[in-house]
């Protein structure tokens, strides 16, 4: 067996009315993945904080390398070489790839000033090593969300660490970045180095992990060598209670009425001319690969993006939609797909980001708000999804990711609309607030709402949706019954590859290339309730 | 003061006895408690101070010539804090009062009844501001740039139509400056109408902040302007409106310095937006935007007014006060952001 690289010993950390930890324990050894998972508040990330020296325990140790450390910040332990890539981003938009890899450890030239070729050169080296197509002297933020997690990915790797973290790196990546990551990891592990790896995606853990701990609730639950254990039974400990299902069951057949017409919707190069109905009570999905314009078909009906031409109609009625207010005074909400930078008000409060879409609907006259029937509103939506919180009140900034996550959803539902566009809304959302999610989802249809749900995980638009739309690089490619359709097919369609029948051949290539379709990684644990 | 924001003390009891408190719900508040103390905290322990250095200091006359005096830079505060939270800045309200102010006297001196002379000063302000709305929104320029812009050509057109010279206004003109309620004795010689107008604005705009819909905005805007489009607020409309407050708070302080004098003053208000921010920024709000409160700006303005008079008074320089002021806003700052990092 190999060497213990690190021993977390009854470590405990609470915040102002949360026991984030309580004793937890920990080990890791040189040369394993060993996968941290459990629901959204169980304390992961707090504990990935407090090893990399961004928080301090209240209590219990931390052995590294056979002694005791106490790192005072993030400085101290990426010199012992604990390298951590958080939820969040963590990058300088302003900065070039290579500067932000590099930034704080710039390789000096002799006279002292910085070498920006050698920088250039050796980012070049780490993201060739991460097979991925990056310019390092490219600034930042010209670049996709998931090409910058690939950069955050690149910088945890330019430091060489002995410990690696990895606090949900793939919630934004695509199937291809996914597949590239989980090369690197391997190598990694080849080389002796100890990862930690943190995820809500419980069916990508197979490809990499060794050992699997769980958390609940702030407390250590157990550690299982991953070979030993089933995926049901991690969801048991996950969650506490036995998870019967996946997808709750459709109880409801969409009506004939047509709630939205959307006609030729034309945006630059991004969407070339998409046309779709949306009847009362569907769930209507939206499938592609990354950059099929599946967001942005959403923004464009919101009236987030400006677009060239095409209509929306609402019950036979054209609608004049310029700004996300005008779609909402339509009753159009959108989830967006990036909590942090287009859901939230991080600084402020819980309760002030579920009304803030709202706020009409908490205002006496005057536009004066009550408070108490805002904290009203607030308090179902925290019943109903269960944000974890100790108050009402508290500061987003706070919540664990998931919860955040949660407030954004709580937020449009309170907004009561009639057509809600759902982008990506379980994207690091643990298991079981998952379900909640879906049997929300499901309970809109049924009282007639109708949803457009945007999804990367095929088994989540198989197990929901009354039909799905399929884009391929800005265009409509099929139009399927959810129920006559399969994984293969979609993706057929996503690739841009025509129908099964014709390319029958071409299936499995599909799946490979975008990496989406190997079933064993999408594939639910566990049999769908459809 | 840190990452809190306003808090209604009522709303956070009745949360606290509501919410199925799993834990104890009320430490936040608590803690924001705490921060108010601490800037409240620092204006007293000033203001005991200057009384035993001082020994004139704590006099009622004196107190309240304090509360005239500071009731301009306390006005303007108030303003500049919406623009702030927003995440912009209005350096532009130092020319702003010296237009303003001279716009109502030359309307006076036009045979104008004196309050339609002053509404003229106020309607100048309310345009400064939605000019300097419209640059950050329509024309999107970065608000420092606008008001900076605005800062130069209201500076450099009040001094062109009065030729740089100050002109005596009719007498009837100073009694919004000089005139006071309550007169009692010498010992209580009243109290001016600028502090009722400042207690006024105070009130107002610190409900509006806190309570309505727009304040609210406010704040949503500034923490998150994407997040607030998205979620169908209108931004450049709330950014517009937080300008003319700028503006509006201005134009008020204006009228109020120029009554005071009973004359124009094209020259006057100069770098006064400096000692705004900087009473806004001691009073919590933070430059980057969605955080801020019109009692902690006021709160900040009393403690630059009572550094002011308070070292006038023990016999320190201008130019000490200068440095202190200085040093309290670092300090305020350094203050935030330890407790800030701590965490
Ligand atoms: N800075 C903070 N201040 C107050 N509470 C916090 C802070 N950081 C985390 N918490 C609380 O600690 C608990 C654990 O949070 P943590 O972020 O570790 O959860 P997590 O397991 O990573 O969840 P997720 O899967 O949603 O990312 C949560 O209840 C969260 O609200
Ligand atoms: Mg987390």
């Amino acid at each position: 067996m190999a060497e213990v690289l690190l021993h977390v010993e009854h470590v405990s950390k609470s915040f102002p009315g949360v026991q984030a930890l309580d004793a937890v324990s920990f080990e890791l050894r040189r040369g394993e993945v060993h996968a941290l998972v459990g629901e959204n508040g169980a304390g992961k990330s707090t504990l990935m904080k407090i090893l990399s020296g961004v928080y301090r325990p209240d209590g219990g140790r931390i052995v590294y390398k056979g002694r005791e450390v106490r790192f005072q910040n993030a400085r101290e332990s990426a010199e012992a070489g604990i390298g951590i890539i958080y939820q969040e981003l963590n990058l300088v938009p302003h900065l070039s790839v290579a500067q932000n890899i590099y930034l704080g450890r710039e390789p000096r030239s002799l006279l002292g000033y910085i070498d920006d070729r050698k920088m250039n050169v050796d980012a070049a080296r780490i993201l060739r090593e991460l097979n991925v197509d990056i310019d390092p002297a490219v600034r930042l933020n010209k670049l996709s969300i998931s090409k910058q997690q690939m950069v955050e990915i690149a910088k945890a790797l330019s430091k060489d660490s002995e410990v690696l973290i990895m606090d949900e790196p793939t919630s934004a990546l695509t199937e291809t970045e996914i597949d590239e990551l989980f090369k690197v990891i391997h190598k990694l592990r080849s080389r002796g180095v100890g990862i930690i790896y943190i995820s809500h995606r419980l069916d990508e853990l197979k490809h990499i992990v060794d050992r699997i701990t769980v958390f609940r609730d702030g407390r250590y639950i157990s550690t299982s060598d991953y070979a030993s254990i089933g995926m049901e039974e991690i969801i048991n400990k996950m969650v506490g209670r036995k998870l019967e299902n996946l997808f709750p069951e459709r109880r409801n057949l969409p009506t004939e009425r047509k709630l939205l017409e959307v006609r030729n919707i034309v945006h630059g190069t991004v969407l070339k001319g998409i046309s779709f109905d949306l009847y009362e009570g569907e769930i209507l999905g939206i499938a592609g690969l990354m950059g099929a314009g599946r967001s942005e078909l959403a923004r464009a009906v919101f009236g987030a993006d400006p677009r060239d031409s095409g209509d929306i109609i609402r019950e036979g009625r054209k609608l004049d939609i310029r700004s996300p207010s005008d779609a909402i005074r339509n009753g159009i909400a959108y989830l967006s797909e990036n909590r942090k930078e287009e859901g939230l008000a991080v600084k402020m409060r819980l309760d002030q980001n579920v009304t803030m879409a709202n706020l009409g609907e908490v205002s006496r006259r005057f536009g004066i708000i009550s408070g108490a029937r805002e904290l009203e509103a607030t308090r179902t939506y925290v019943e109903e999804l269960d944000i974890r919180t100790p108050s009402l009140l508290q500061v987003i900034n706070n919540l664990s990711g998931g919860n955040q996550q949660k407030v954004v959803i709580a937020k449009w539902l309170f907004r009561d609309s009639r057509i809600l566009i759902f982008d990506e809304p379980t994207r690091g959302i643990d298991v079981g607030a998952k379900y909640a999610i879906y049997e929300l989802i499901e309970r809109l249809a049924r009282e007639g709402v109708g949803v457009i749900l945007i999804s990367s995980e095929l088994p989540e638009i198989l197990g929901m949706t009354d039909r799905v739309l399929v884009l391929h690089e800005g265009s409509l490619t099929a139009t399927l019954r959810t129920a006559d359709t399969s994984q293969e097919e979609i993706l057929n369609y996503a690739a841009g590859l025509g129908s099964l029948g014709a390319h029958g051949a071409s299936a499995a290539l599909a799946a490979s290339a975008s990496g989406a379709g190997a079933p064993g990684r999408n594939a639910a644990p566990g049999a769908s309730a459809r | 003061m840190s990452n809190e924001i306003t808090r209604e003390p009522t709303i956070a009891a009745e949360a606290e006895s509501k919410a199925e408190s799993k834990a104890p719900a009320g430490f936040g508040r608590k803690k924001f408690a705490l921060d108010r103390f601490v800037i409240f905290g620092a204006f007293v322990v000033l203001f005991i101070l200057f009384s035993v250095v001082a020994k004139n200091f704590f006099t009622m006359r004196n107190v309240l010539t304090l509360a005239l005096q500071t009731s301009t830079v306390t006005l303007m505060g108030i303003g500049v804090t919406f623009t702030i939270i927003t995440g912009g800045i209005d350096l532009s309200i130092g020319s702003v009062i010296a237009l303003t102010g001279t716009v109502a006297v030359i309307a006076a001196n036009a045979g104008m009844p004196i309050w339609l002379s002053m509404v003229m000063g106020l309607v100048s302000g309310i345009v400064c501001g939605f000019l300097n709305g419209i640059m950050v929104t329509g024309l999107r320029i970065p608000p420092f740039i606008a008001t900076l812009g605005m800062m130069m050509v209201a500076r450099g057109f009040v001094l062109t139509i009065t030729n740089a010279m100050s002109k005596p206004a009719p007498d009837a003109f100073g009694h919004l400056g000089n005139d006071t309620l309550f007169h009692l004795s010498s010992k209580f010689p009243g109290i001016g109408y600028p502090v009722f107008i400042m207690i006024a604005v105070a009130i107002v705009f610190g409900f509006f902040l806190r309570k309505t819909r727009i304040g609210r905005y406010t704040y949503a805007v500034g923490s998150n302007e994407e997040a607030s489009r998205l979620s169908g607020i209108k931004v450049s409309r709330i950014k517009v409106i937080a300008y003319i407050i700028s503006g509006f708070c201005a134009a008020l302080a204006g009228i109020i310095l120029a009554s005071r004098m009973v004359t124009s003053q094209p020259n006057g208000g100069i770098s006064y937006e400096l000692n705004a921010i900087a009473a806004s920024v001691i009073g919590g709000t933070s430059l980057m935007g969605g955080i801020g409160t019109v009692a902690g700006a006021v709160v900040g303005s009393f403690i630059i007014g009572v550094l002011g008079v308070g070292l006038t008074m023990s016999g320190a320089s201008f130019f000490v006060q200068q440095i202190a002021i200085g040093l309290v806003v670092i300090g305020s700052v350094s203050i935030d952001q330890i407790r800030y990092k701590k965490k």
